[in-house]
């Protein structure tokens, strides 16, 4: 028998924020298997959400209407959402509720994936939308969609369950929260429902400024109410890509410093920055891309499996890797490091204007719209093998694709054939075409010992054809079911500015190459070749 | 998706139908524009195996097949036994369903439909053509659309090919028991998971009361319950012939009781009156489950109304649970005072719908198996003179209801 040891009190709660979080831990910790509902034992994973209020700030915005509502509405029309359900949409602009329905219906028709409306369903939903005028700055106003809400729990059964999603400018998350906090929205009361705040990317701009951002959201809500969107998270080959690696026993032997001789991750746009040419002068490709979609994906390759699939267990071990990667010091970023910006040129059949040319961009900007990056991961399973990021605007094709590339054989028996074995690679495509493809060698059939190198290819497309759900549809069900796997935790996000601020100041300290340095339409800077060619590798032709 | 234009080719022995098949296959394989050799990936996900009797029952079966082939890329045997006195032999034709990438590539073969029409004693040895068409190292789903015959050589044979049997409990002849206990018997201690529609049909009725006990306040009364009531549409109101379709209200009893923990004290039994009855025991009490026949616009068996009442310290619930088409209404009172209402968005299951769960539903889930072993122990002890009657009338019954 183990002694038994007399438990550690924890610390005495000081603050009225300090007290809720030690009740609902020791909730937590305590809570007896007999609580458990044992009617949910073989139902199906579509839970739907408890009865909630959705309050949408920056509801006339792009996003907004591009994204959010028509996800909320396939959402609803394939009955994922709660009969008590009501959407507040919050924004400056002056208009009527039946103005902002007719406006967000036409949206709706636009953006939503599946066509056409479904007019019962659109009409069930839409008497559910109301607007609500707000300047974030107007602590009145706050009262008021306080107010509102209560009136909203006792008209439509929400039942003090409320999701605060901001679609806004960045500039103005630190100021709503602050208002939700003033207000008491943010408090999660025993039997008063659950409150949550969804915050959209970017994520501060730098490591400090990221750090200043949590911390002024943690002022007022808990860590575990705060779900940070990278929507490259609710993709379904992502999720697909935790489905491969751990739901199959045959790859784990081989994803590891011993097998595999290097990955190659690419984001490629073939769009420039069309329209939003002020807000890509203030982020470029490090602070759009790298910091957390590829860093992400990176994540989701070099994890080490979880113990289980719940949010924590998950972020855990994709901080880890975050943690593990060498931190780029001067002399790598000069080295092992590119940026690039795309000159004027032909892409996809038609002239294409350089970077510096686009509306709202300086003519001298030094901004990269490409970067191109080798980063190594220093643990047991990485250690040595070195995995090369890129990401750019105006390049041939819009793909997403992270390849793993694995060691030759090492005897080579077959070099006397007329085609050259190359090297297995498994390649697992994002957008668009999502799919899987491995190469492997094959026996050309005949008298001979010919070999030929064989893709084999599997096509979400072909073999299962049905519509996915839209990255939005997944991550907006997942924060109304508190489900927080694939949102991205406050101490990832500063990991991964940990790795990426160093770049940026490195580039700050040192001469910018002299852009324009690649053509629309080309694979980027040569630089970018010669990074690989310096390994002895090359990119892969996408 | 878009069917194979080519005029299906009648084939008439197995080696016939293995040479088609390959050439499919070999034809899937493609050159594209990138100069590199690929191979088509073959996702088939599935043998399904539909043992359909009747042609026309063969037909609704491969349509709604169809419908699921996005979903589950399968190799489908369908098979009609005529089970007629002409020569030994059978009749085959395979339909395949490509399917077009978003992009407009080339379009590959995603699921294939194998018809076969037995004749004579070829009949009475359908696993013999079953065996060598399936894809290797599959999972075997079968499904026995109509009434299927659990005491029977037919079954010996098939069951023991199958990972997972298809049944829809609901559209069997008589009261459905019968079959229902033989089916419970037969699945017993085999590596076999049953996915009757019956059961599928009633997952919003599962997924509004779970939800409604997720309340921490309302969750211990799962452990203090007194009665369990279901109501079920039978013809005049009170089901005189006894022959109307029990067994979706016998697995709403099944389910809740095999899920908290109950046994069975005295298994149904039918009172003169139409009504059923059967106690069940739950701890230290006894929990009293009633059938009711009511008059209802649903079809005959249908399940028209579940009530639970239970009683802890002090509180008496009474839970109600009704369905429409689109939704399912939870109402708790304690007392008459109303506790909880909860609507919840949940249309009824089309045939494609609970075809789709049937394949999906995890072959570990164990709620299924208890909800059937339970129900076989619920209707264990019925008296024969139901059984006499049972198969004897074939009445229309609607199979789109709860």
């Amino acid at each position: 028998m183990s002694p038994t040891r007399a438990p550690v009190p924890p610390p005495p709660a000081r603050t009225a924020r300090q007290l809720r979080e030690a009740t609902s831990s020791a909730r937590r910790r305590h809570r007896p298997d007999a609580d458990l509902n044992p009617l949910r034992q073989g139902l199906r994973l579509e839970r739907v959400p408890d009865p909630c209020s959705f309050v949408l700030f920056g509801a006339t915005g792009d996003l907004a209407h591009r994204k959010v509502i028509p996800a909320i509405y396939q959402l609803w029309r394939t009955n994922l959402l709660p009969a008590e359900f009501s959407i507040v949409a919050v924004a400056r602009r002056p208009y009527t509720d039946e103005a902002f329905g007719a406006e967000v219906r036409a949206s709706v028709e636009a953006n939503s994936r599946v066509q056409p409306v479904d007019e019962a369903a659109w009409a069930e939903l839409a008497k559910r939308i109301t607007y609500q005028q707000l300047d974030f700055g107007d602590d009145a106003g706050f009262d008021r969609l306080s107010e509102r809400l209560d009136a909203l729990d006792a008209e439509r059964g929400t039942a003090g369950n409320r999701l605060f999603y901001l679609a806004t400018q960045p500039s103005q998350v630190t100021e709503i929260v602050r208002q939700l906090g003033r207000v008491g929205l943010d408090h999660e009361m025993r039997g008063s429902g659950w409150r949550r705040v969804v915050v959209e990317k970017p994520f501060g701009r730098d490591y400090e400024s990221a750090r200043r951002l949590n911390h002024e959201v943690a002022k007022v809500f808990r860590e575990s109410q705060v779900y940070r969107i990278d929507h490259y998270l609710g993709k379904e080959t992502v999720r697909n890509l935790l489905v491969f690696r751990f739901g199959n026993g045959i790859f784990e032997p081989v994803w590891n410093r011993s097998y595999v001789d290097h990955v190659q991750i690419t984001v490629a746009e073939s769009l420039g920055v069309e329209s939003r040419g002020a807000f890509y002068e203030e982020t470029g490709a490090s602070r759009d891309i790298l910091q957390n979609h590829l860093l992400q994906l990176m994540t989701l390759v070099a994890m080490e499996p979880p113990s289980s699939f719940h949010a924590d267990a998950l972020r855990d071990q994709k901080l880890q890797v975050l943690r593990a990667i060498a931190t780029p010091d001067v002399e790598h970023v000069r080295h092992d490091v590119v940026r690039g910006q795309y000159g004027s040129g032909w892409a996809q059949g038609a002239a294409a204007p350089g970077y510096r040319e686009e509306p709202e961009v300086d003519p001298e900007s030094e901004t990269e719209t490409y970067v191109a990056g080798r980063f190594t991961i220093e643990d047991w399973r990485w250690s040595g093998v070195p995995f090369y990021l890129r990401a750019g605007k105006r390049l041939p094709e819009r793909t997403t694709e992270i390849a793993i590339q694995f060691k030759e054989v090492p005897l080579p028996l077959f070099r006397e054939s007329t085609g050259d074995p190359a090297p297995n690679v498994l390649a697992m495509r994002i957008q668009p075409d999502e799919g899987i493809m491995l190469r492997f060698a094959a026996k050309v059939p005949g008298l001979g010992l010919d070999v030929r190198t064989v893709n084999m290819d599997f096509d979400y497309g072909t073999s299962f054809s049905v519509d996915s759900p839209d990255a939005y549809e997944t991550l907006i069900l997942d924060a109304l079911l508190g489900d927080a796997s694939l949102f991205t935790r406050a101490d990832e996000v500063e990991a991964a500015w940990a790795v990426v601020t160093p770049i940026i100041e490195g580039w700050a300290a040192m001469p910018a190459p002299r852009f324009p340095n690649y053509a629309a339409g080309t694979w980027g800077p040569e630089a970018a070749d010669e990074l690989m060619e310096r390994d002895g590798r090359r990119w892969r032709r996408i | 998706m878009a069917p194979n234009l080519r005029p299906p080719e009648v084939l008439h022995s197995v080696p016939e139908i293995e040479r088609a098949l390959a050439h499919i296959w070999a034809d899937a394989t493609t050159h594209r524009g990138d100069g590199e050799h690929h191979v088509a990936a073959r996702s088939s996900v599935l043998n399904l195996v539909v043992v359909a009797g009747r042609r026309e029952t063969a037909e609704r079966c491969a349509a709604t097949i169809e419908a699921t082939a996005g979903r589950h890329p399968s190799r489908s045997l369908i098979l009609s036994a005529l089970d007629d006195e002409s020569r030994p032999g059978l009749d085959a034709t395979i339909r395949t369903v490509a399917v077009a990438t978003a992009a407009g590539g080339t379009p590959q073969t995603g699921a294939e439909t194998i018809y076969v029409t037995v004749h004579g004693q070829t009949s009475h040895h359908l696993a013999s053509i079953i065996v060598p068409l399936l894809v290797h190292d599959l999972p075997v789903a079968l499904w026995w659309p109509r009434d299927p015959q659990f005491n029977s050589h037919r079954a010996d044979r098939l069951l023991p090919i199958a990972d997972r049997l298809i049944v829809d409990g609901s559209s069997w002849s008589g009261d459905g028991l019968d079959r229902l206990g033989a089916m419970a018997l037969v699945t017993q201690g085999r590596r076999l998971v049953v996915a009757d529609f019956a059961l599928l049909r009633q997952a919003r009725w599962r997924e509004a009361l779970a939800s409604v006990y997720d309340l921490p306040d309302l969750r211990p009364h799962l452990r203090a319950i007194r009665s369990i009531t279901v109501e079920f549409a039978a013809p005049e109101g009170g089901d005189p012939t006894g022959l109307t379709n029990v067994v979706r209200p016998v697995y709403h009893v099944a389910w809740l009781a095999s899920r908290l923990g109950m046994s069975v004290v005295e298994p149904m039994r039918r009172l003169p009156d139409g009504r059923r009855v059967a106690a069940l025991r739950q701890g230290n009490h006894v929990v009293a489950a009633e059938w009711r026949p009511v008059c209802s616009d649903l079809g005959e068996g249908s399940t028209v109304r579940v009530e639970i009442a239970s009683r802890l310290s002090g509180a008496e619930l009474v839970g109600e649970v009704t369905a429409g088409d689109r939704t399912v209404e939870v109402a708790i009172d304690d007392k008459g005072r109303e506790r909880v209402r909860r609507t919840y968005l949940a249309p009824r299951l089309g045939e494609v719908d609970l075809l789709e769960r049937a394949l999906e539903d995890s072959a570990s889930d164990s709620v299924a198996a208890e909800a059937l072993a339970m129900a076989g122990n619920l209707i264990a002890a019925e008296p024969t003179p139901r059984r006499a009657v049972v198969g004897a009338v074939e009445r229309h019954r609607s199979r789109d209801h709860d």
